[in-house]
């Protein structure tokens, strides 16, 4: 079976229309996300979160009416995952346990045909959820630090530079679209620990694609020495192509299944590495390289108007 | 043609027997397990179960693929120490005045709110609040043994106390989780001031809790182990078999069965030297058993006997300086010291037989039963580990208030390690007393009902320093200077995190999560052979080679399986899947330019050698910052990751390639890349 023959797609040719689509989709994810807020897991945020599980679904106002009885009047609500589950997020913050307990004995009381379940209960202290945020966020931007750092010593600044920027960009969109995509109820989704690893996992894909294409960037330079860059560029993308729709549908595939039928737990964590994928296949080309491309043109005109005014 | 050298097999063959026998313990816990559940019902069965398996599933279940709390359900709780009430709680009692609570009261405001360590909050306010109105922290804190002490000296010992107390707390709730009986605990110190307890199956939060926050008690108990108390034994024992032989004419064999599943401690086997019975202590020697064989006279012995056989009785021979075993049959027991120890399987029972009121009338109130903290050195790492246990004077002598401090150092002129310990003017009044009526007795340190060290008292203590030798480790030392400052210092540690996963969320992850994969899985592996052909299905292998050796590396290094390490997991696929397309596009490019399919495989491995280890080396190293400075579920990840990549190099560059060679060297002539027919007509 093969998918491409040879191809010879003009990629870069469209370059600069893409850039505007690259702009415009992190302003709409980043403005959305600004609009909507982020839903922050307990995680990040501190506080109590108790998970209930009925053994038939319930409407999210007769989970409101129960809870409105008992002492935890103030908590937020909202569907788990699946139409029997919730997720009430209580202003208290001692004892996860028997909280839990107090409301299900709640409904238990309301409704005695119903089985409840305690699916979790967390608490967290408000201290602890930011010293984690602020781990998580440390801890990502040392890695792209540390991919800047590598790419630039196996390949050249350039280089890096383009596919950390390509880092970013896919991060910004999987990311912001993702919890946009949760705000409007399409997936359920939560910004907590998993998030990040899958955020990290985002990364992984992307500066793999992107190095691969540059890899091959690299060969074709010793071998078409003088072949000038977008074309060095053109060719490589063409050669890698197969590969880089190949790995992209399988692992497209596997966090399809996942987001489908990964239940609540995974379903928020595997949308934001399958819009990962998508991105990242495309940034490798149109951001990574194009950046790349903008850079070296760039310093080239500075290094010619330095000539220039050196004579 | 090529040769393939011995080798080449060995790194296909080498890896699959590895990673079986790595595996090999999760896949037999797991069956030993279900086979367990079903038994759920038949006492009898599980009793005998337990016998033949216990033991097997306890090891194997070491040595298995831990699931972490979100897939199985079960607690998780993170405990910080509460600077604020050790300060208080460092601070002398009657020298705490309106100055000092005012300075607390700034700092626990402000804690709340700032990252800055409370220790350093409480002395910016101690500046600006205390030292105007004349207050040193000499006003406040006093640290027995060192007389020139220093402003920085307290505050170094404030922070050791800090320290000090993350310890002792760890100590503590290590005793009362093992008690509590939780399977597989994980009980972690994280950075300075944290514990981190991962309690799976545990969901019953308030019983926990109130188990983390009761302060421990630190009391010195005399020890009265004498003939008294066998005595009583002997009777609790005459009890027993009474109430046995009321129910024997009934049920006979249930009998017979209950008493062998108890598993009781082989005498003659355990301590070698000493094991053989001096007949001279008891005189009379008229054997109950005779004519019986061994075993079934040790079987009889033990239906005689239900309570003492559960543990091994010693008595103390000071004249010969010996340890004389010695047994229930008769009734004339000499006067003198005696020791206990017990194998940890029977503990349970023989705790529960304590509770019984009966039996608790028969010991008495005066008499305490306690456990050794520790199981005896020599037998710590085996799966039979045996417990001394220390029966005590009810009434404590002295109780841990007084303790000023307490310090695990080396003797100057023995080098072997000692603790000092230094009493409160108070204590060192009533202790002098206590030493100097006991000289030549034991005085067990009794921390939370367990006993960690019964020195025996050499001479009468005035002053109130006393030095503790005896001891075989500076381990040791350390632990029971941590023991003795819980009379100090009350440790006083707070929830600050605390997470219920319910086993139906962990069930639900672990099905939902698996099939998923699982499908995923099989997509990716018909991708492979439908668009590779013959190739896909090698790729195929070693892609299950991979996920086999990343579960087994995660097994022996006891890691754990998360959910995040799924996520993990997964960008591992589509690395391991990524390396076998680059070289299966290249090899295919070569095919075109007209090479062999020797040649073409080679240049495939060769040429897209650089791509994969670039792009899996810029992957490993985000995993290694994210190892480091990460927490928790990140780090999981990060693990999981990093191996999945090594893994991932070693099976499609090591073992992919060898299978290639071994195929063309056997002769092989075409290997199909999956590419389409006209392209090799080209």
């Amino acid at each position: 079976m093969e998918f491409f023959r040879n191809p010879n797609i003009d990629f870069l040719g469209k370059r600069h229309l893409f850039k505007y689509v690259s702009f415009a989709l992190m302003a709409i994810g980043i403005l959305g996300v600004a609009i909507l807020g982020i839903p922050f897991g307990i995680d990040f945020t501190g506080g109590t979160e108790i998970a209930l599980r009925f053994s038939k679904p319930l409407d999210i106002s007769q989970v409101r009416a129960v809870v409105a009885q008992t002492e935890f009047a103030r908590s937020e609500i909202k569907t788990y995952g699946a139409p029997n589950q919730f997720l009430i997020r209580v202003q208290q913050t001692k004892g996860a346990g028997e909280i839990a307990a107090k409301l299900k004995e709640a409904f238990q009381k309301q409704f005695p045909d119903l089985t409840v379940t305690v699916l979790k209960a967390d608490v967290i202290g408000p201290k602890v959820g930011k010293e984690l945020r602020t781990d998580a966020l440390i801890a990502l931007i040392l890695a792209v630090l540390a991919i800047l750092l590598y790419v630039s010593l196996r390949f050249e600044f350039a280089f890096a530079l383009g596919a950390v920027l390509a880092l970013v960009h896919d991060i910004i969109i999987a990311f912001t679209w993702a919890v946009i995509a949760g705000q409007l109820g399409i997936i359920s989704m939560e910004v907590n620990q998993s998030t990040i690893a899958a955020v990290l996992t985002v990364l992984g894909f992307s500066i793999n694609d992107t190095v691969v294409i540059f890899d091959r960037i690299r060969e074709n330079r010793e071998i078409h020495r003088g072949l000038p860059l977008v074309e060095l560029m053109n060719m490589s993308i063409n050669q890698t192509l197969s590969r880089t729709v190949n790995t992209s549908l399988t692992t497209f595939l596997v966090l399809l299944v996942l987001t489908l039928f990964g239940g609540a737990v995974l379903q928020g964590f595997a949308f934001i590495m399958l819009l990962g994928i998508v991105v990242g296949t495309y940034s490798s080309i149109y951001v990574a390289s194009a950046l790349t491309i903008w850079y070296i043109e760039r310093r080239k005109g500075k290094k010619k108007v330095v000539a220039a005014t050196a004579t | 043609m090529r040769k393939v050298g011995f080798g080449t097999y060995v790194v296909i063959i080498f890896p699959i027997i590895a990673a079986i026998w790595l595996l090999y313990p999760t896949y037999r816990a797991w069956e030993l397990e279900k086979e367990k559940e079903q038994l759920a019902q038949d006492s009898a069965a599980l009793a005998q179960f337990e016998k033949e398996y216990g033991e097997t599933l306890r090891e194997l279940k070491l040595r298995r693929l831990k699931l972490g709390l979100d897939l199985r359900g079960g607690m998780y709780i993170t405990l910080e120490v509460d600077v604020l009430r050790l300060l208080e709680e460092s601070a002398q009692r009657d020298a705490i005045d309106e100055v000092f609570q005012e300075v607390m009261r700034k700092t626990r405001q402000e804690a709340e709110r700032s990252d800055e360590p409370v220790l350093d909050i409480f002395l910016r306010y101690f500046d600006q609040i205390a030292r105007p109105k004349g207050r040193t922290l000499f006003s406040y804190f006093e640290f027995g043994d060192v007389r020139d002490l220093t402003e920085e000296d307290i505050i170094d010992r404030l922070e050791q106390n800090i320290e000090d107390a993350v310890d002792q707390a760890m100590e503590i709730i290590r005793q009362r989780i093992d008690k509590y009986g939780v399977s597989e605990p994980s009980i972690q110190k994280q950075g300075g001031r944290r514990i981190v307890l991962e309690l799976p199956g545990v969901t019953n939060e308030k019983e926990v809790r109130q188990l983390l926050q009761t302060t421990a008690r630190l009391q010195f108990h005399l020890l009265r182990q004498n003939v008294e108390i066998v005595q009583a034994f002997a009777q609790v024992d005459e009890l027993l078999r009474q109430e046995q032989a009321a129910r024997e004419p009934a049920d006979t064999s249930s009998i017979e069965k209950t008493v062998t599943a108890q598993n009781p401690i082989d005498t003659t086997g355990q301590q070698g030297d000493t094991a053989k019975a001096d007949t001279t202590v008891q005189s009379d020697t008229t054997n109950p058993y005779a004519g019986l064989s061994d075993e079934e006279a040790r079987e009889a012995y033990r239906r005689d006997h239900p309570f003492t056989s559960l543990f091994v009785t010693y008595y103390i021979d000071r004249e010969n300086n010996r340890y004389v075993p010695i047994d229930y049959v008769r009734k004339n027991f000499p006067e003198g010291e005696y020791y206990f120890e017990i194998l940890e399987s029977n503990i349970p029972q023989f705790e529960a037989i304590l509770q019984r009121p009966d039996v608790m009338r028969i010991i008495g109130t005066d008499y305490m039963i306690a456990l050794a903290a520790k199981p005896r050195a020599e037998t710590e790492g085996s799966p039979q580990r045996v417990y001394p246990f220390y029966v005590l004077k009810a009434e404590p002598e002295l109780t841990g208030e007084v303790i000023v401090d307490a310090r695990a150092t080396f003797d100057p002129t023995t080098n072997s390690p000692i603790v000092l310990m230094t009493m409160n003017a108070d204590g060192a009044e009533r202790w002098a007393r206590i030493t100097g009526a006991n000289v030549g007795k034991r005085i067990a340190i009794v921390l939370d009902g367990r006993v960690y060290s019964a020195p025996v008292v050499q001479t009468r203590i005035t002053g109130g320093r006393s030095q503790i030798t005896g001891l075989s480790s500076i381990q040791e030392a350390r632990l029971l200077e941590i023991v003795l400052k819980a009379g100090a210092l009350k440790a006083p540690v707070k929830i600050i995190e605390e997470r219920v996963v319910g086993p139906s969320l962990g069930e639900d992850s672990i099905r939902r999560g698996l099939t998923a994969s699982l499908i995923a899985l099989a997509l990716v592996v018909l991708f492979m052979v439908v668009y590779y052909s013959f190739a896909g299905i090698i790729a195929d292998l070693t892609l299950f080679l991979n996920l086999l050796l990343i579960l087994a590396m995660l097994a022996a290094f006891g890691g754990t399986l998360t959910l995040p390490g799924i996520a993990g997991l997964i960008l591992t696929i589509g690395m391991a899947v990524d390396a076998n397309i680059l070289i299966y596009e290249r090899a295919r490019e070569e095919l075109y330019k007209g090479r062999t399919i020797r040649a073409a495989i080679d240049e495939g491995f060769r040429k897209a050698l650089s791509a994969i280890l670039d792009s899996n080396i810029t992957t490993f190293i985000s995993g290694l910052i994210l190892f480091y400075f990460g927490s928790g579920p990140i780090q999981g990840f990060a693990v999981t990751l990093m191996i999945g990549i090594v893994m991932t190099l070693f099976t499609v560059l090591v073992v992919g390639r060898s299978i290639f060679q071994i195929l063309l060297a056997r002769g092989v002539q075409t290997i199909n890349l999956g590419q389409p027919k006209v392209a090799a007509a080209k």
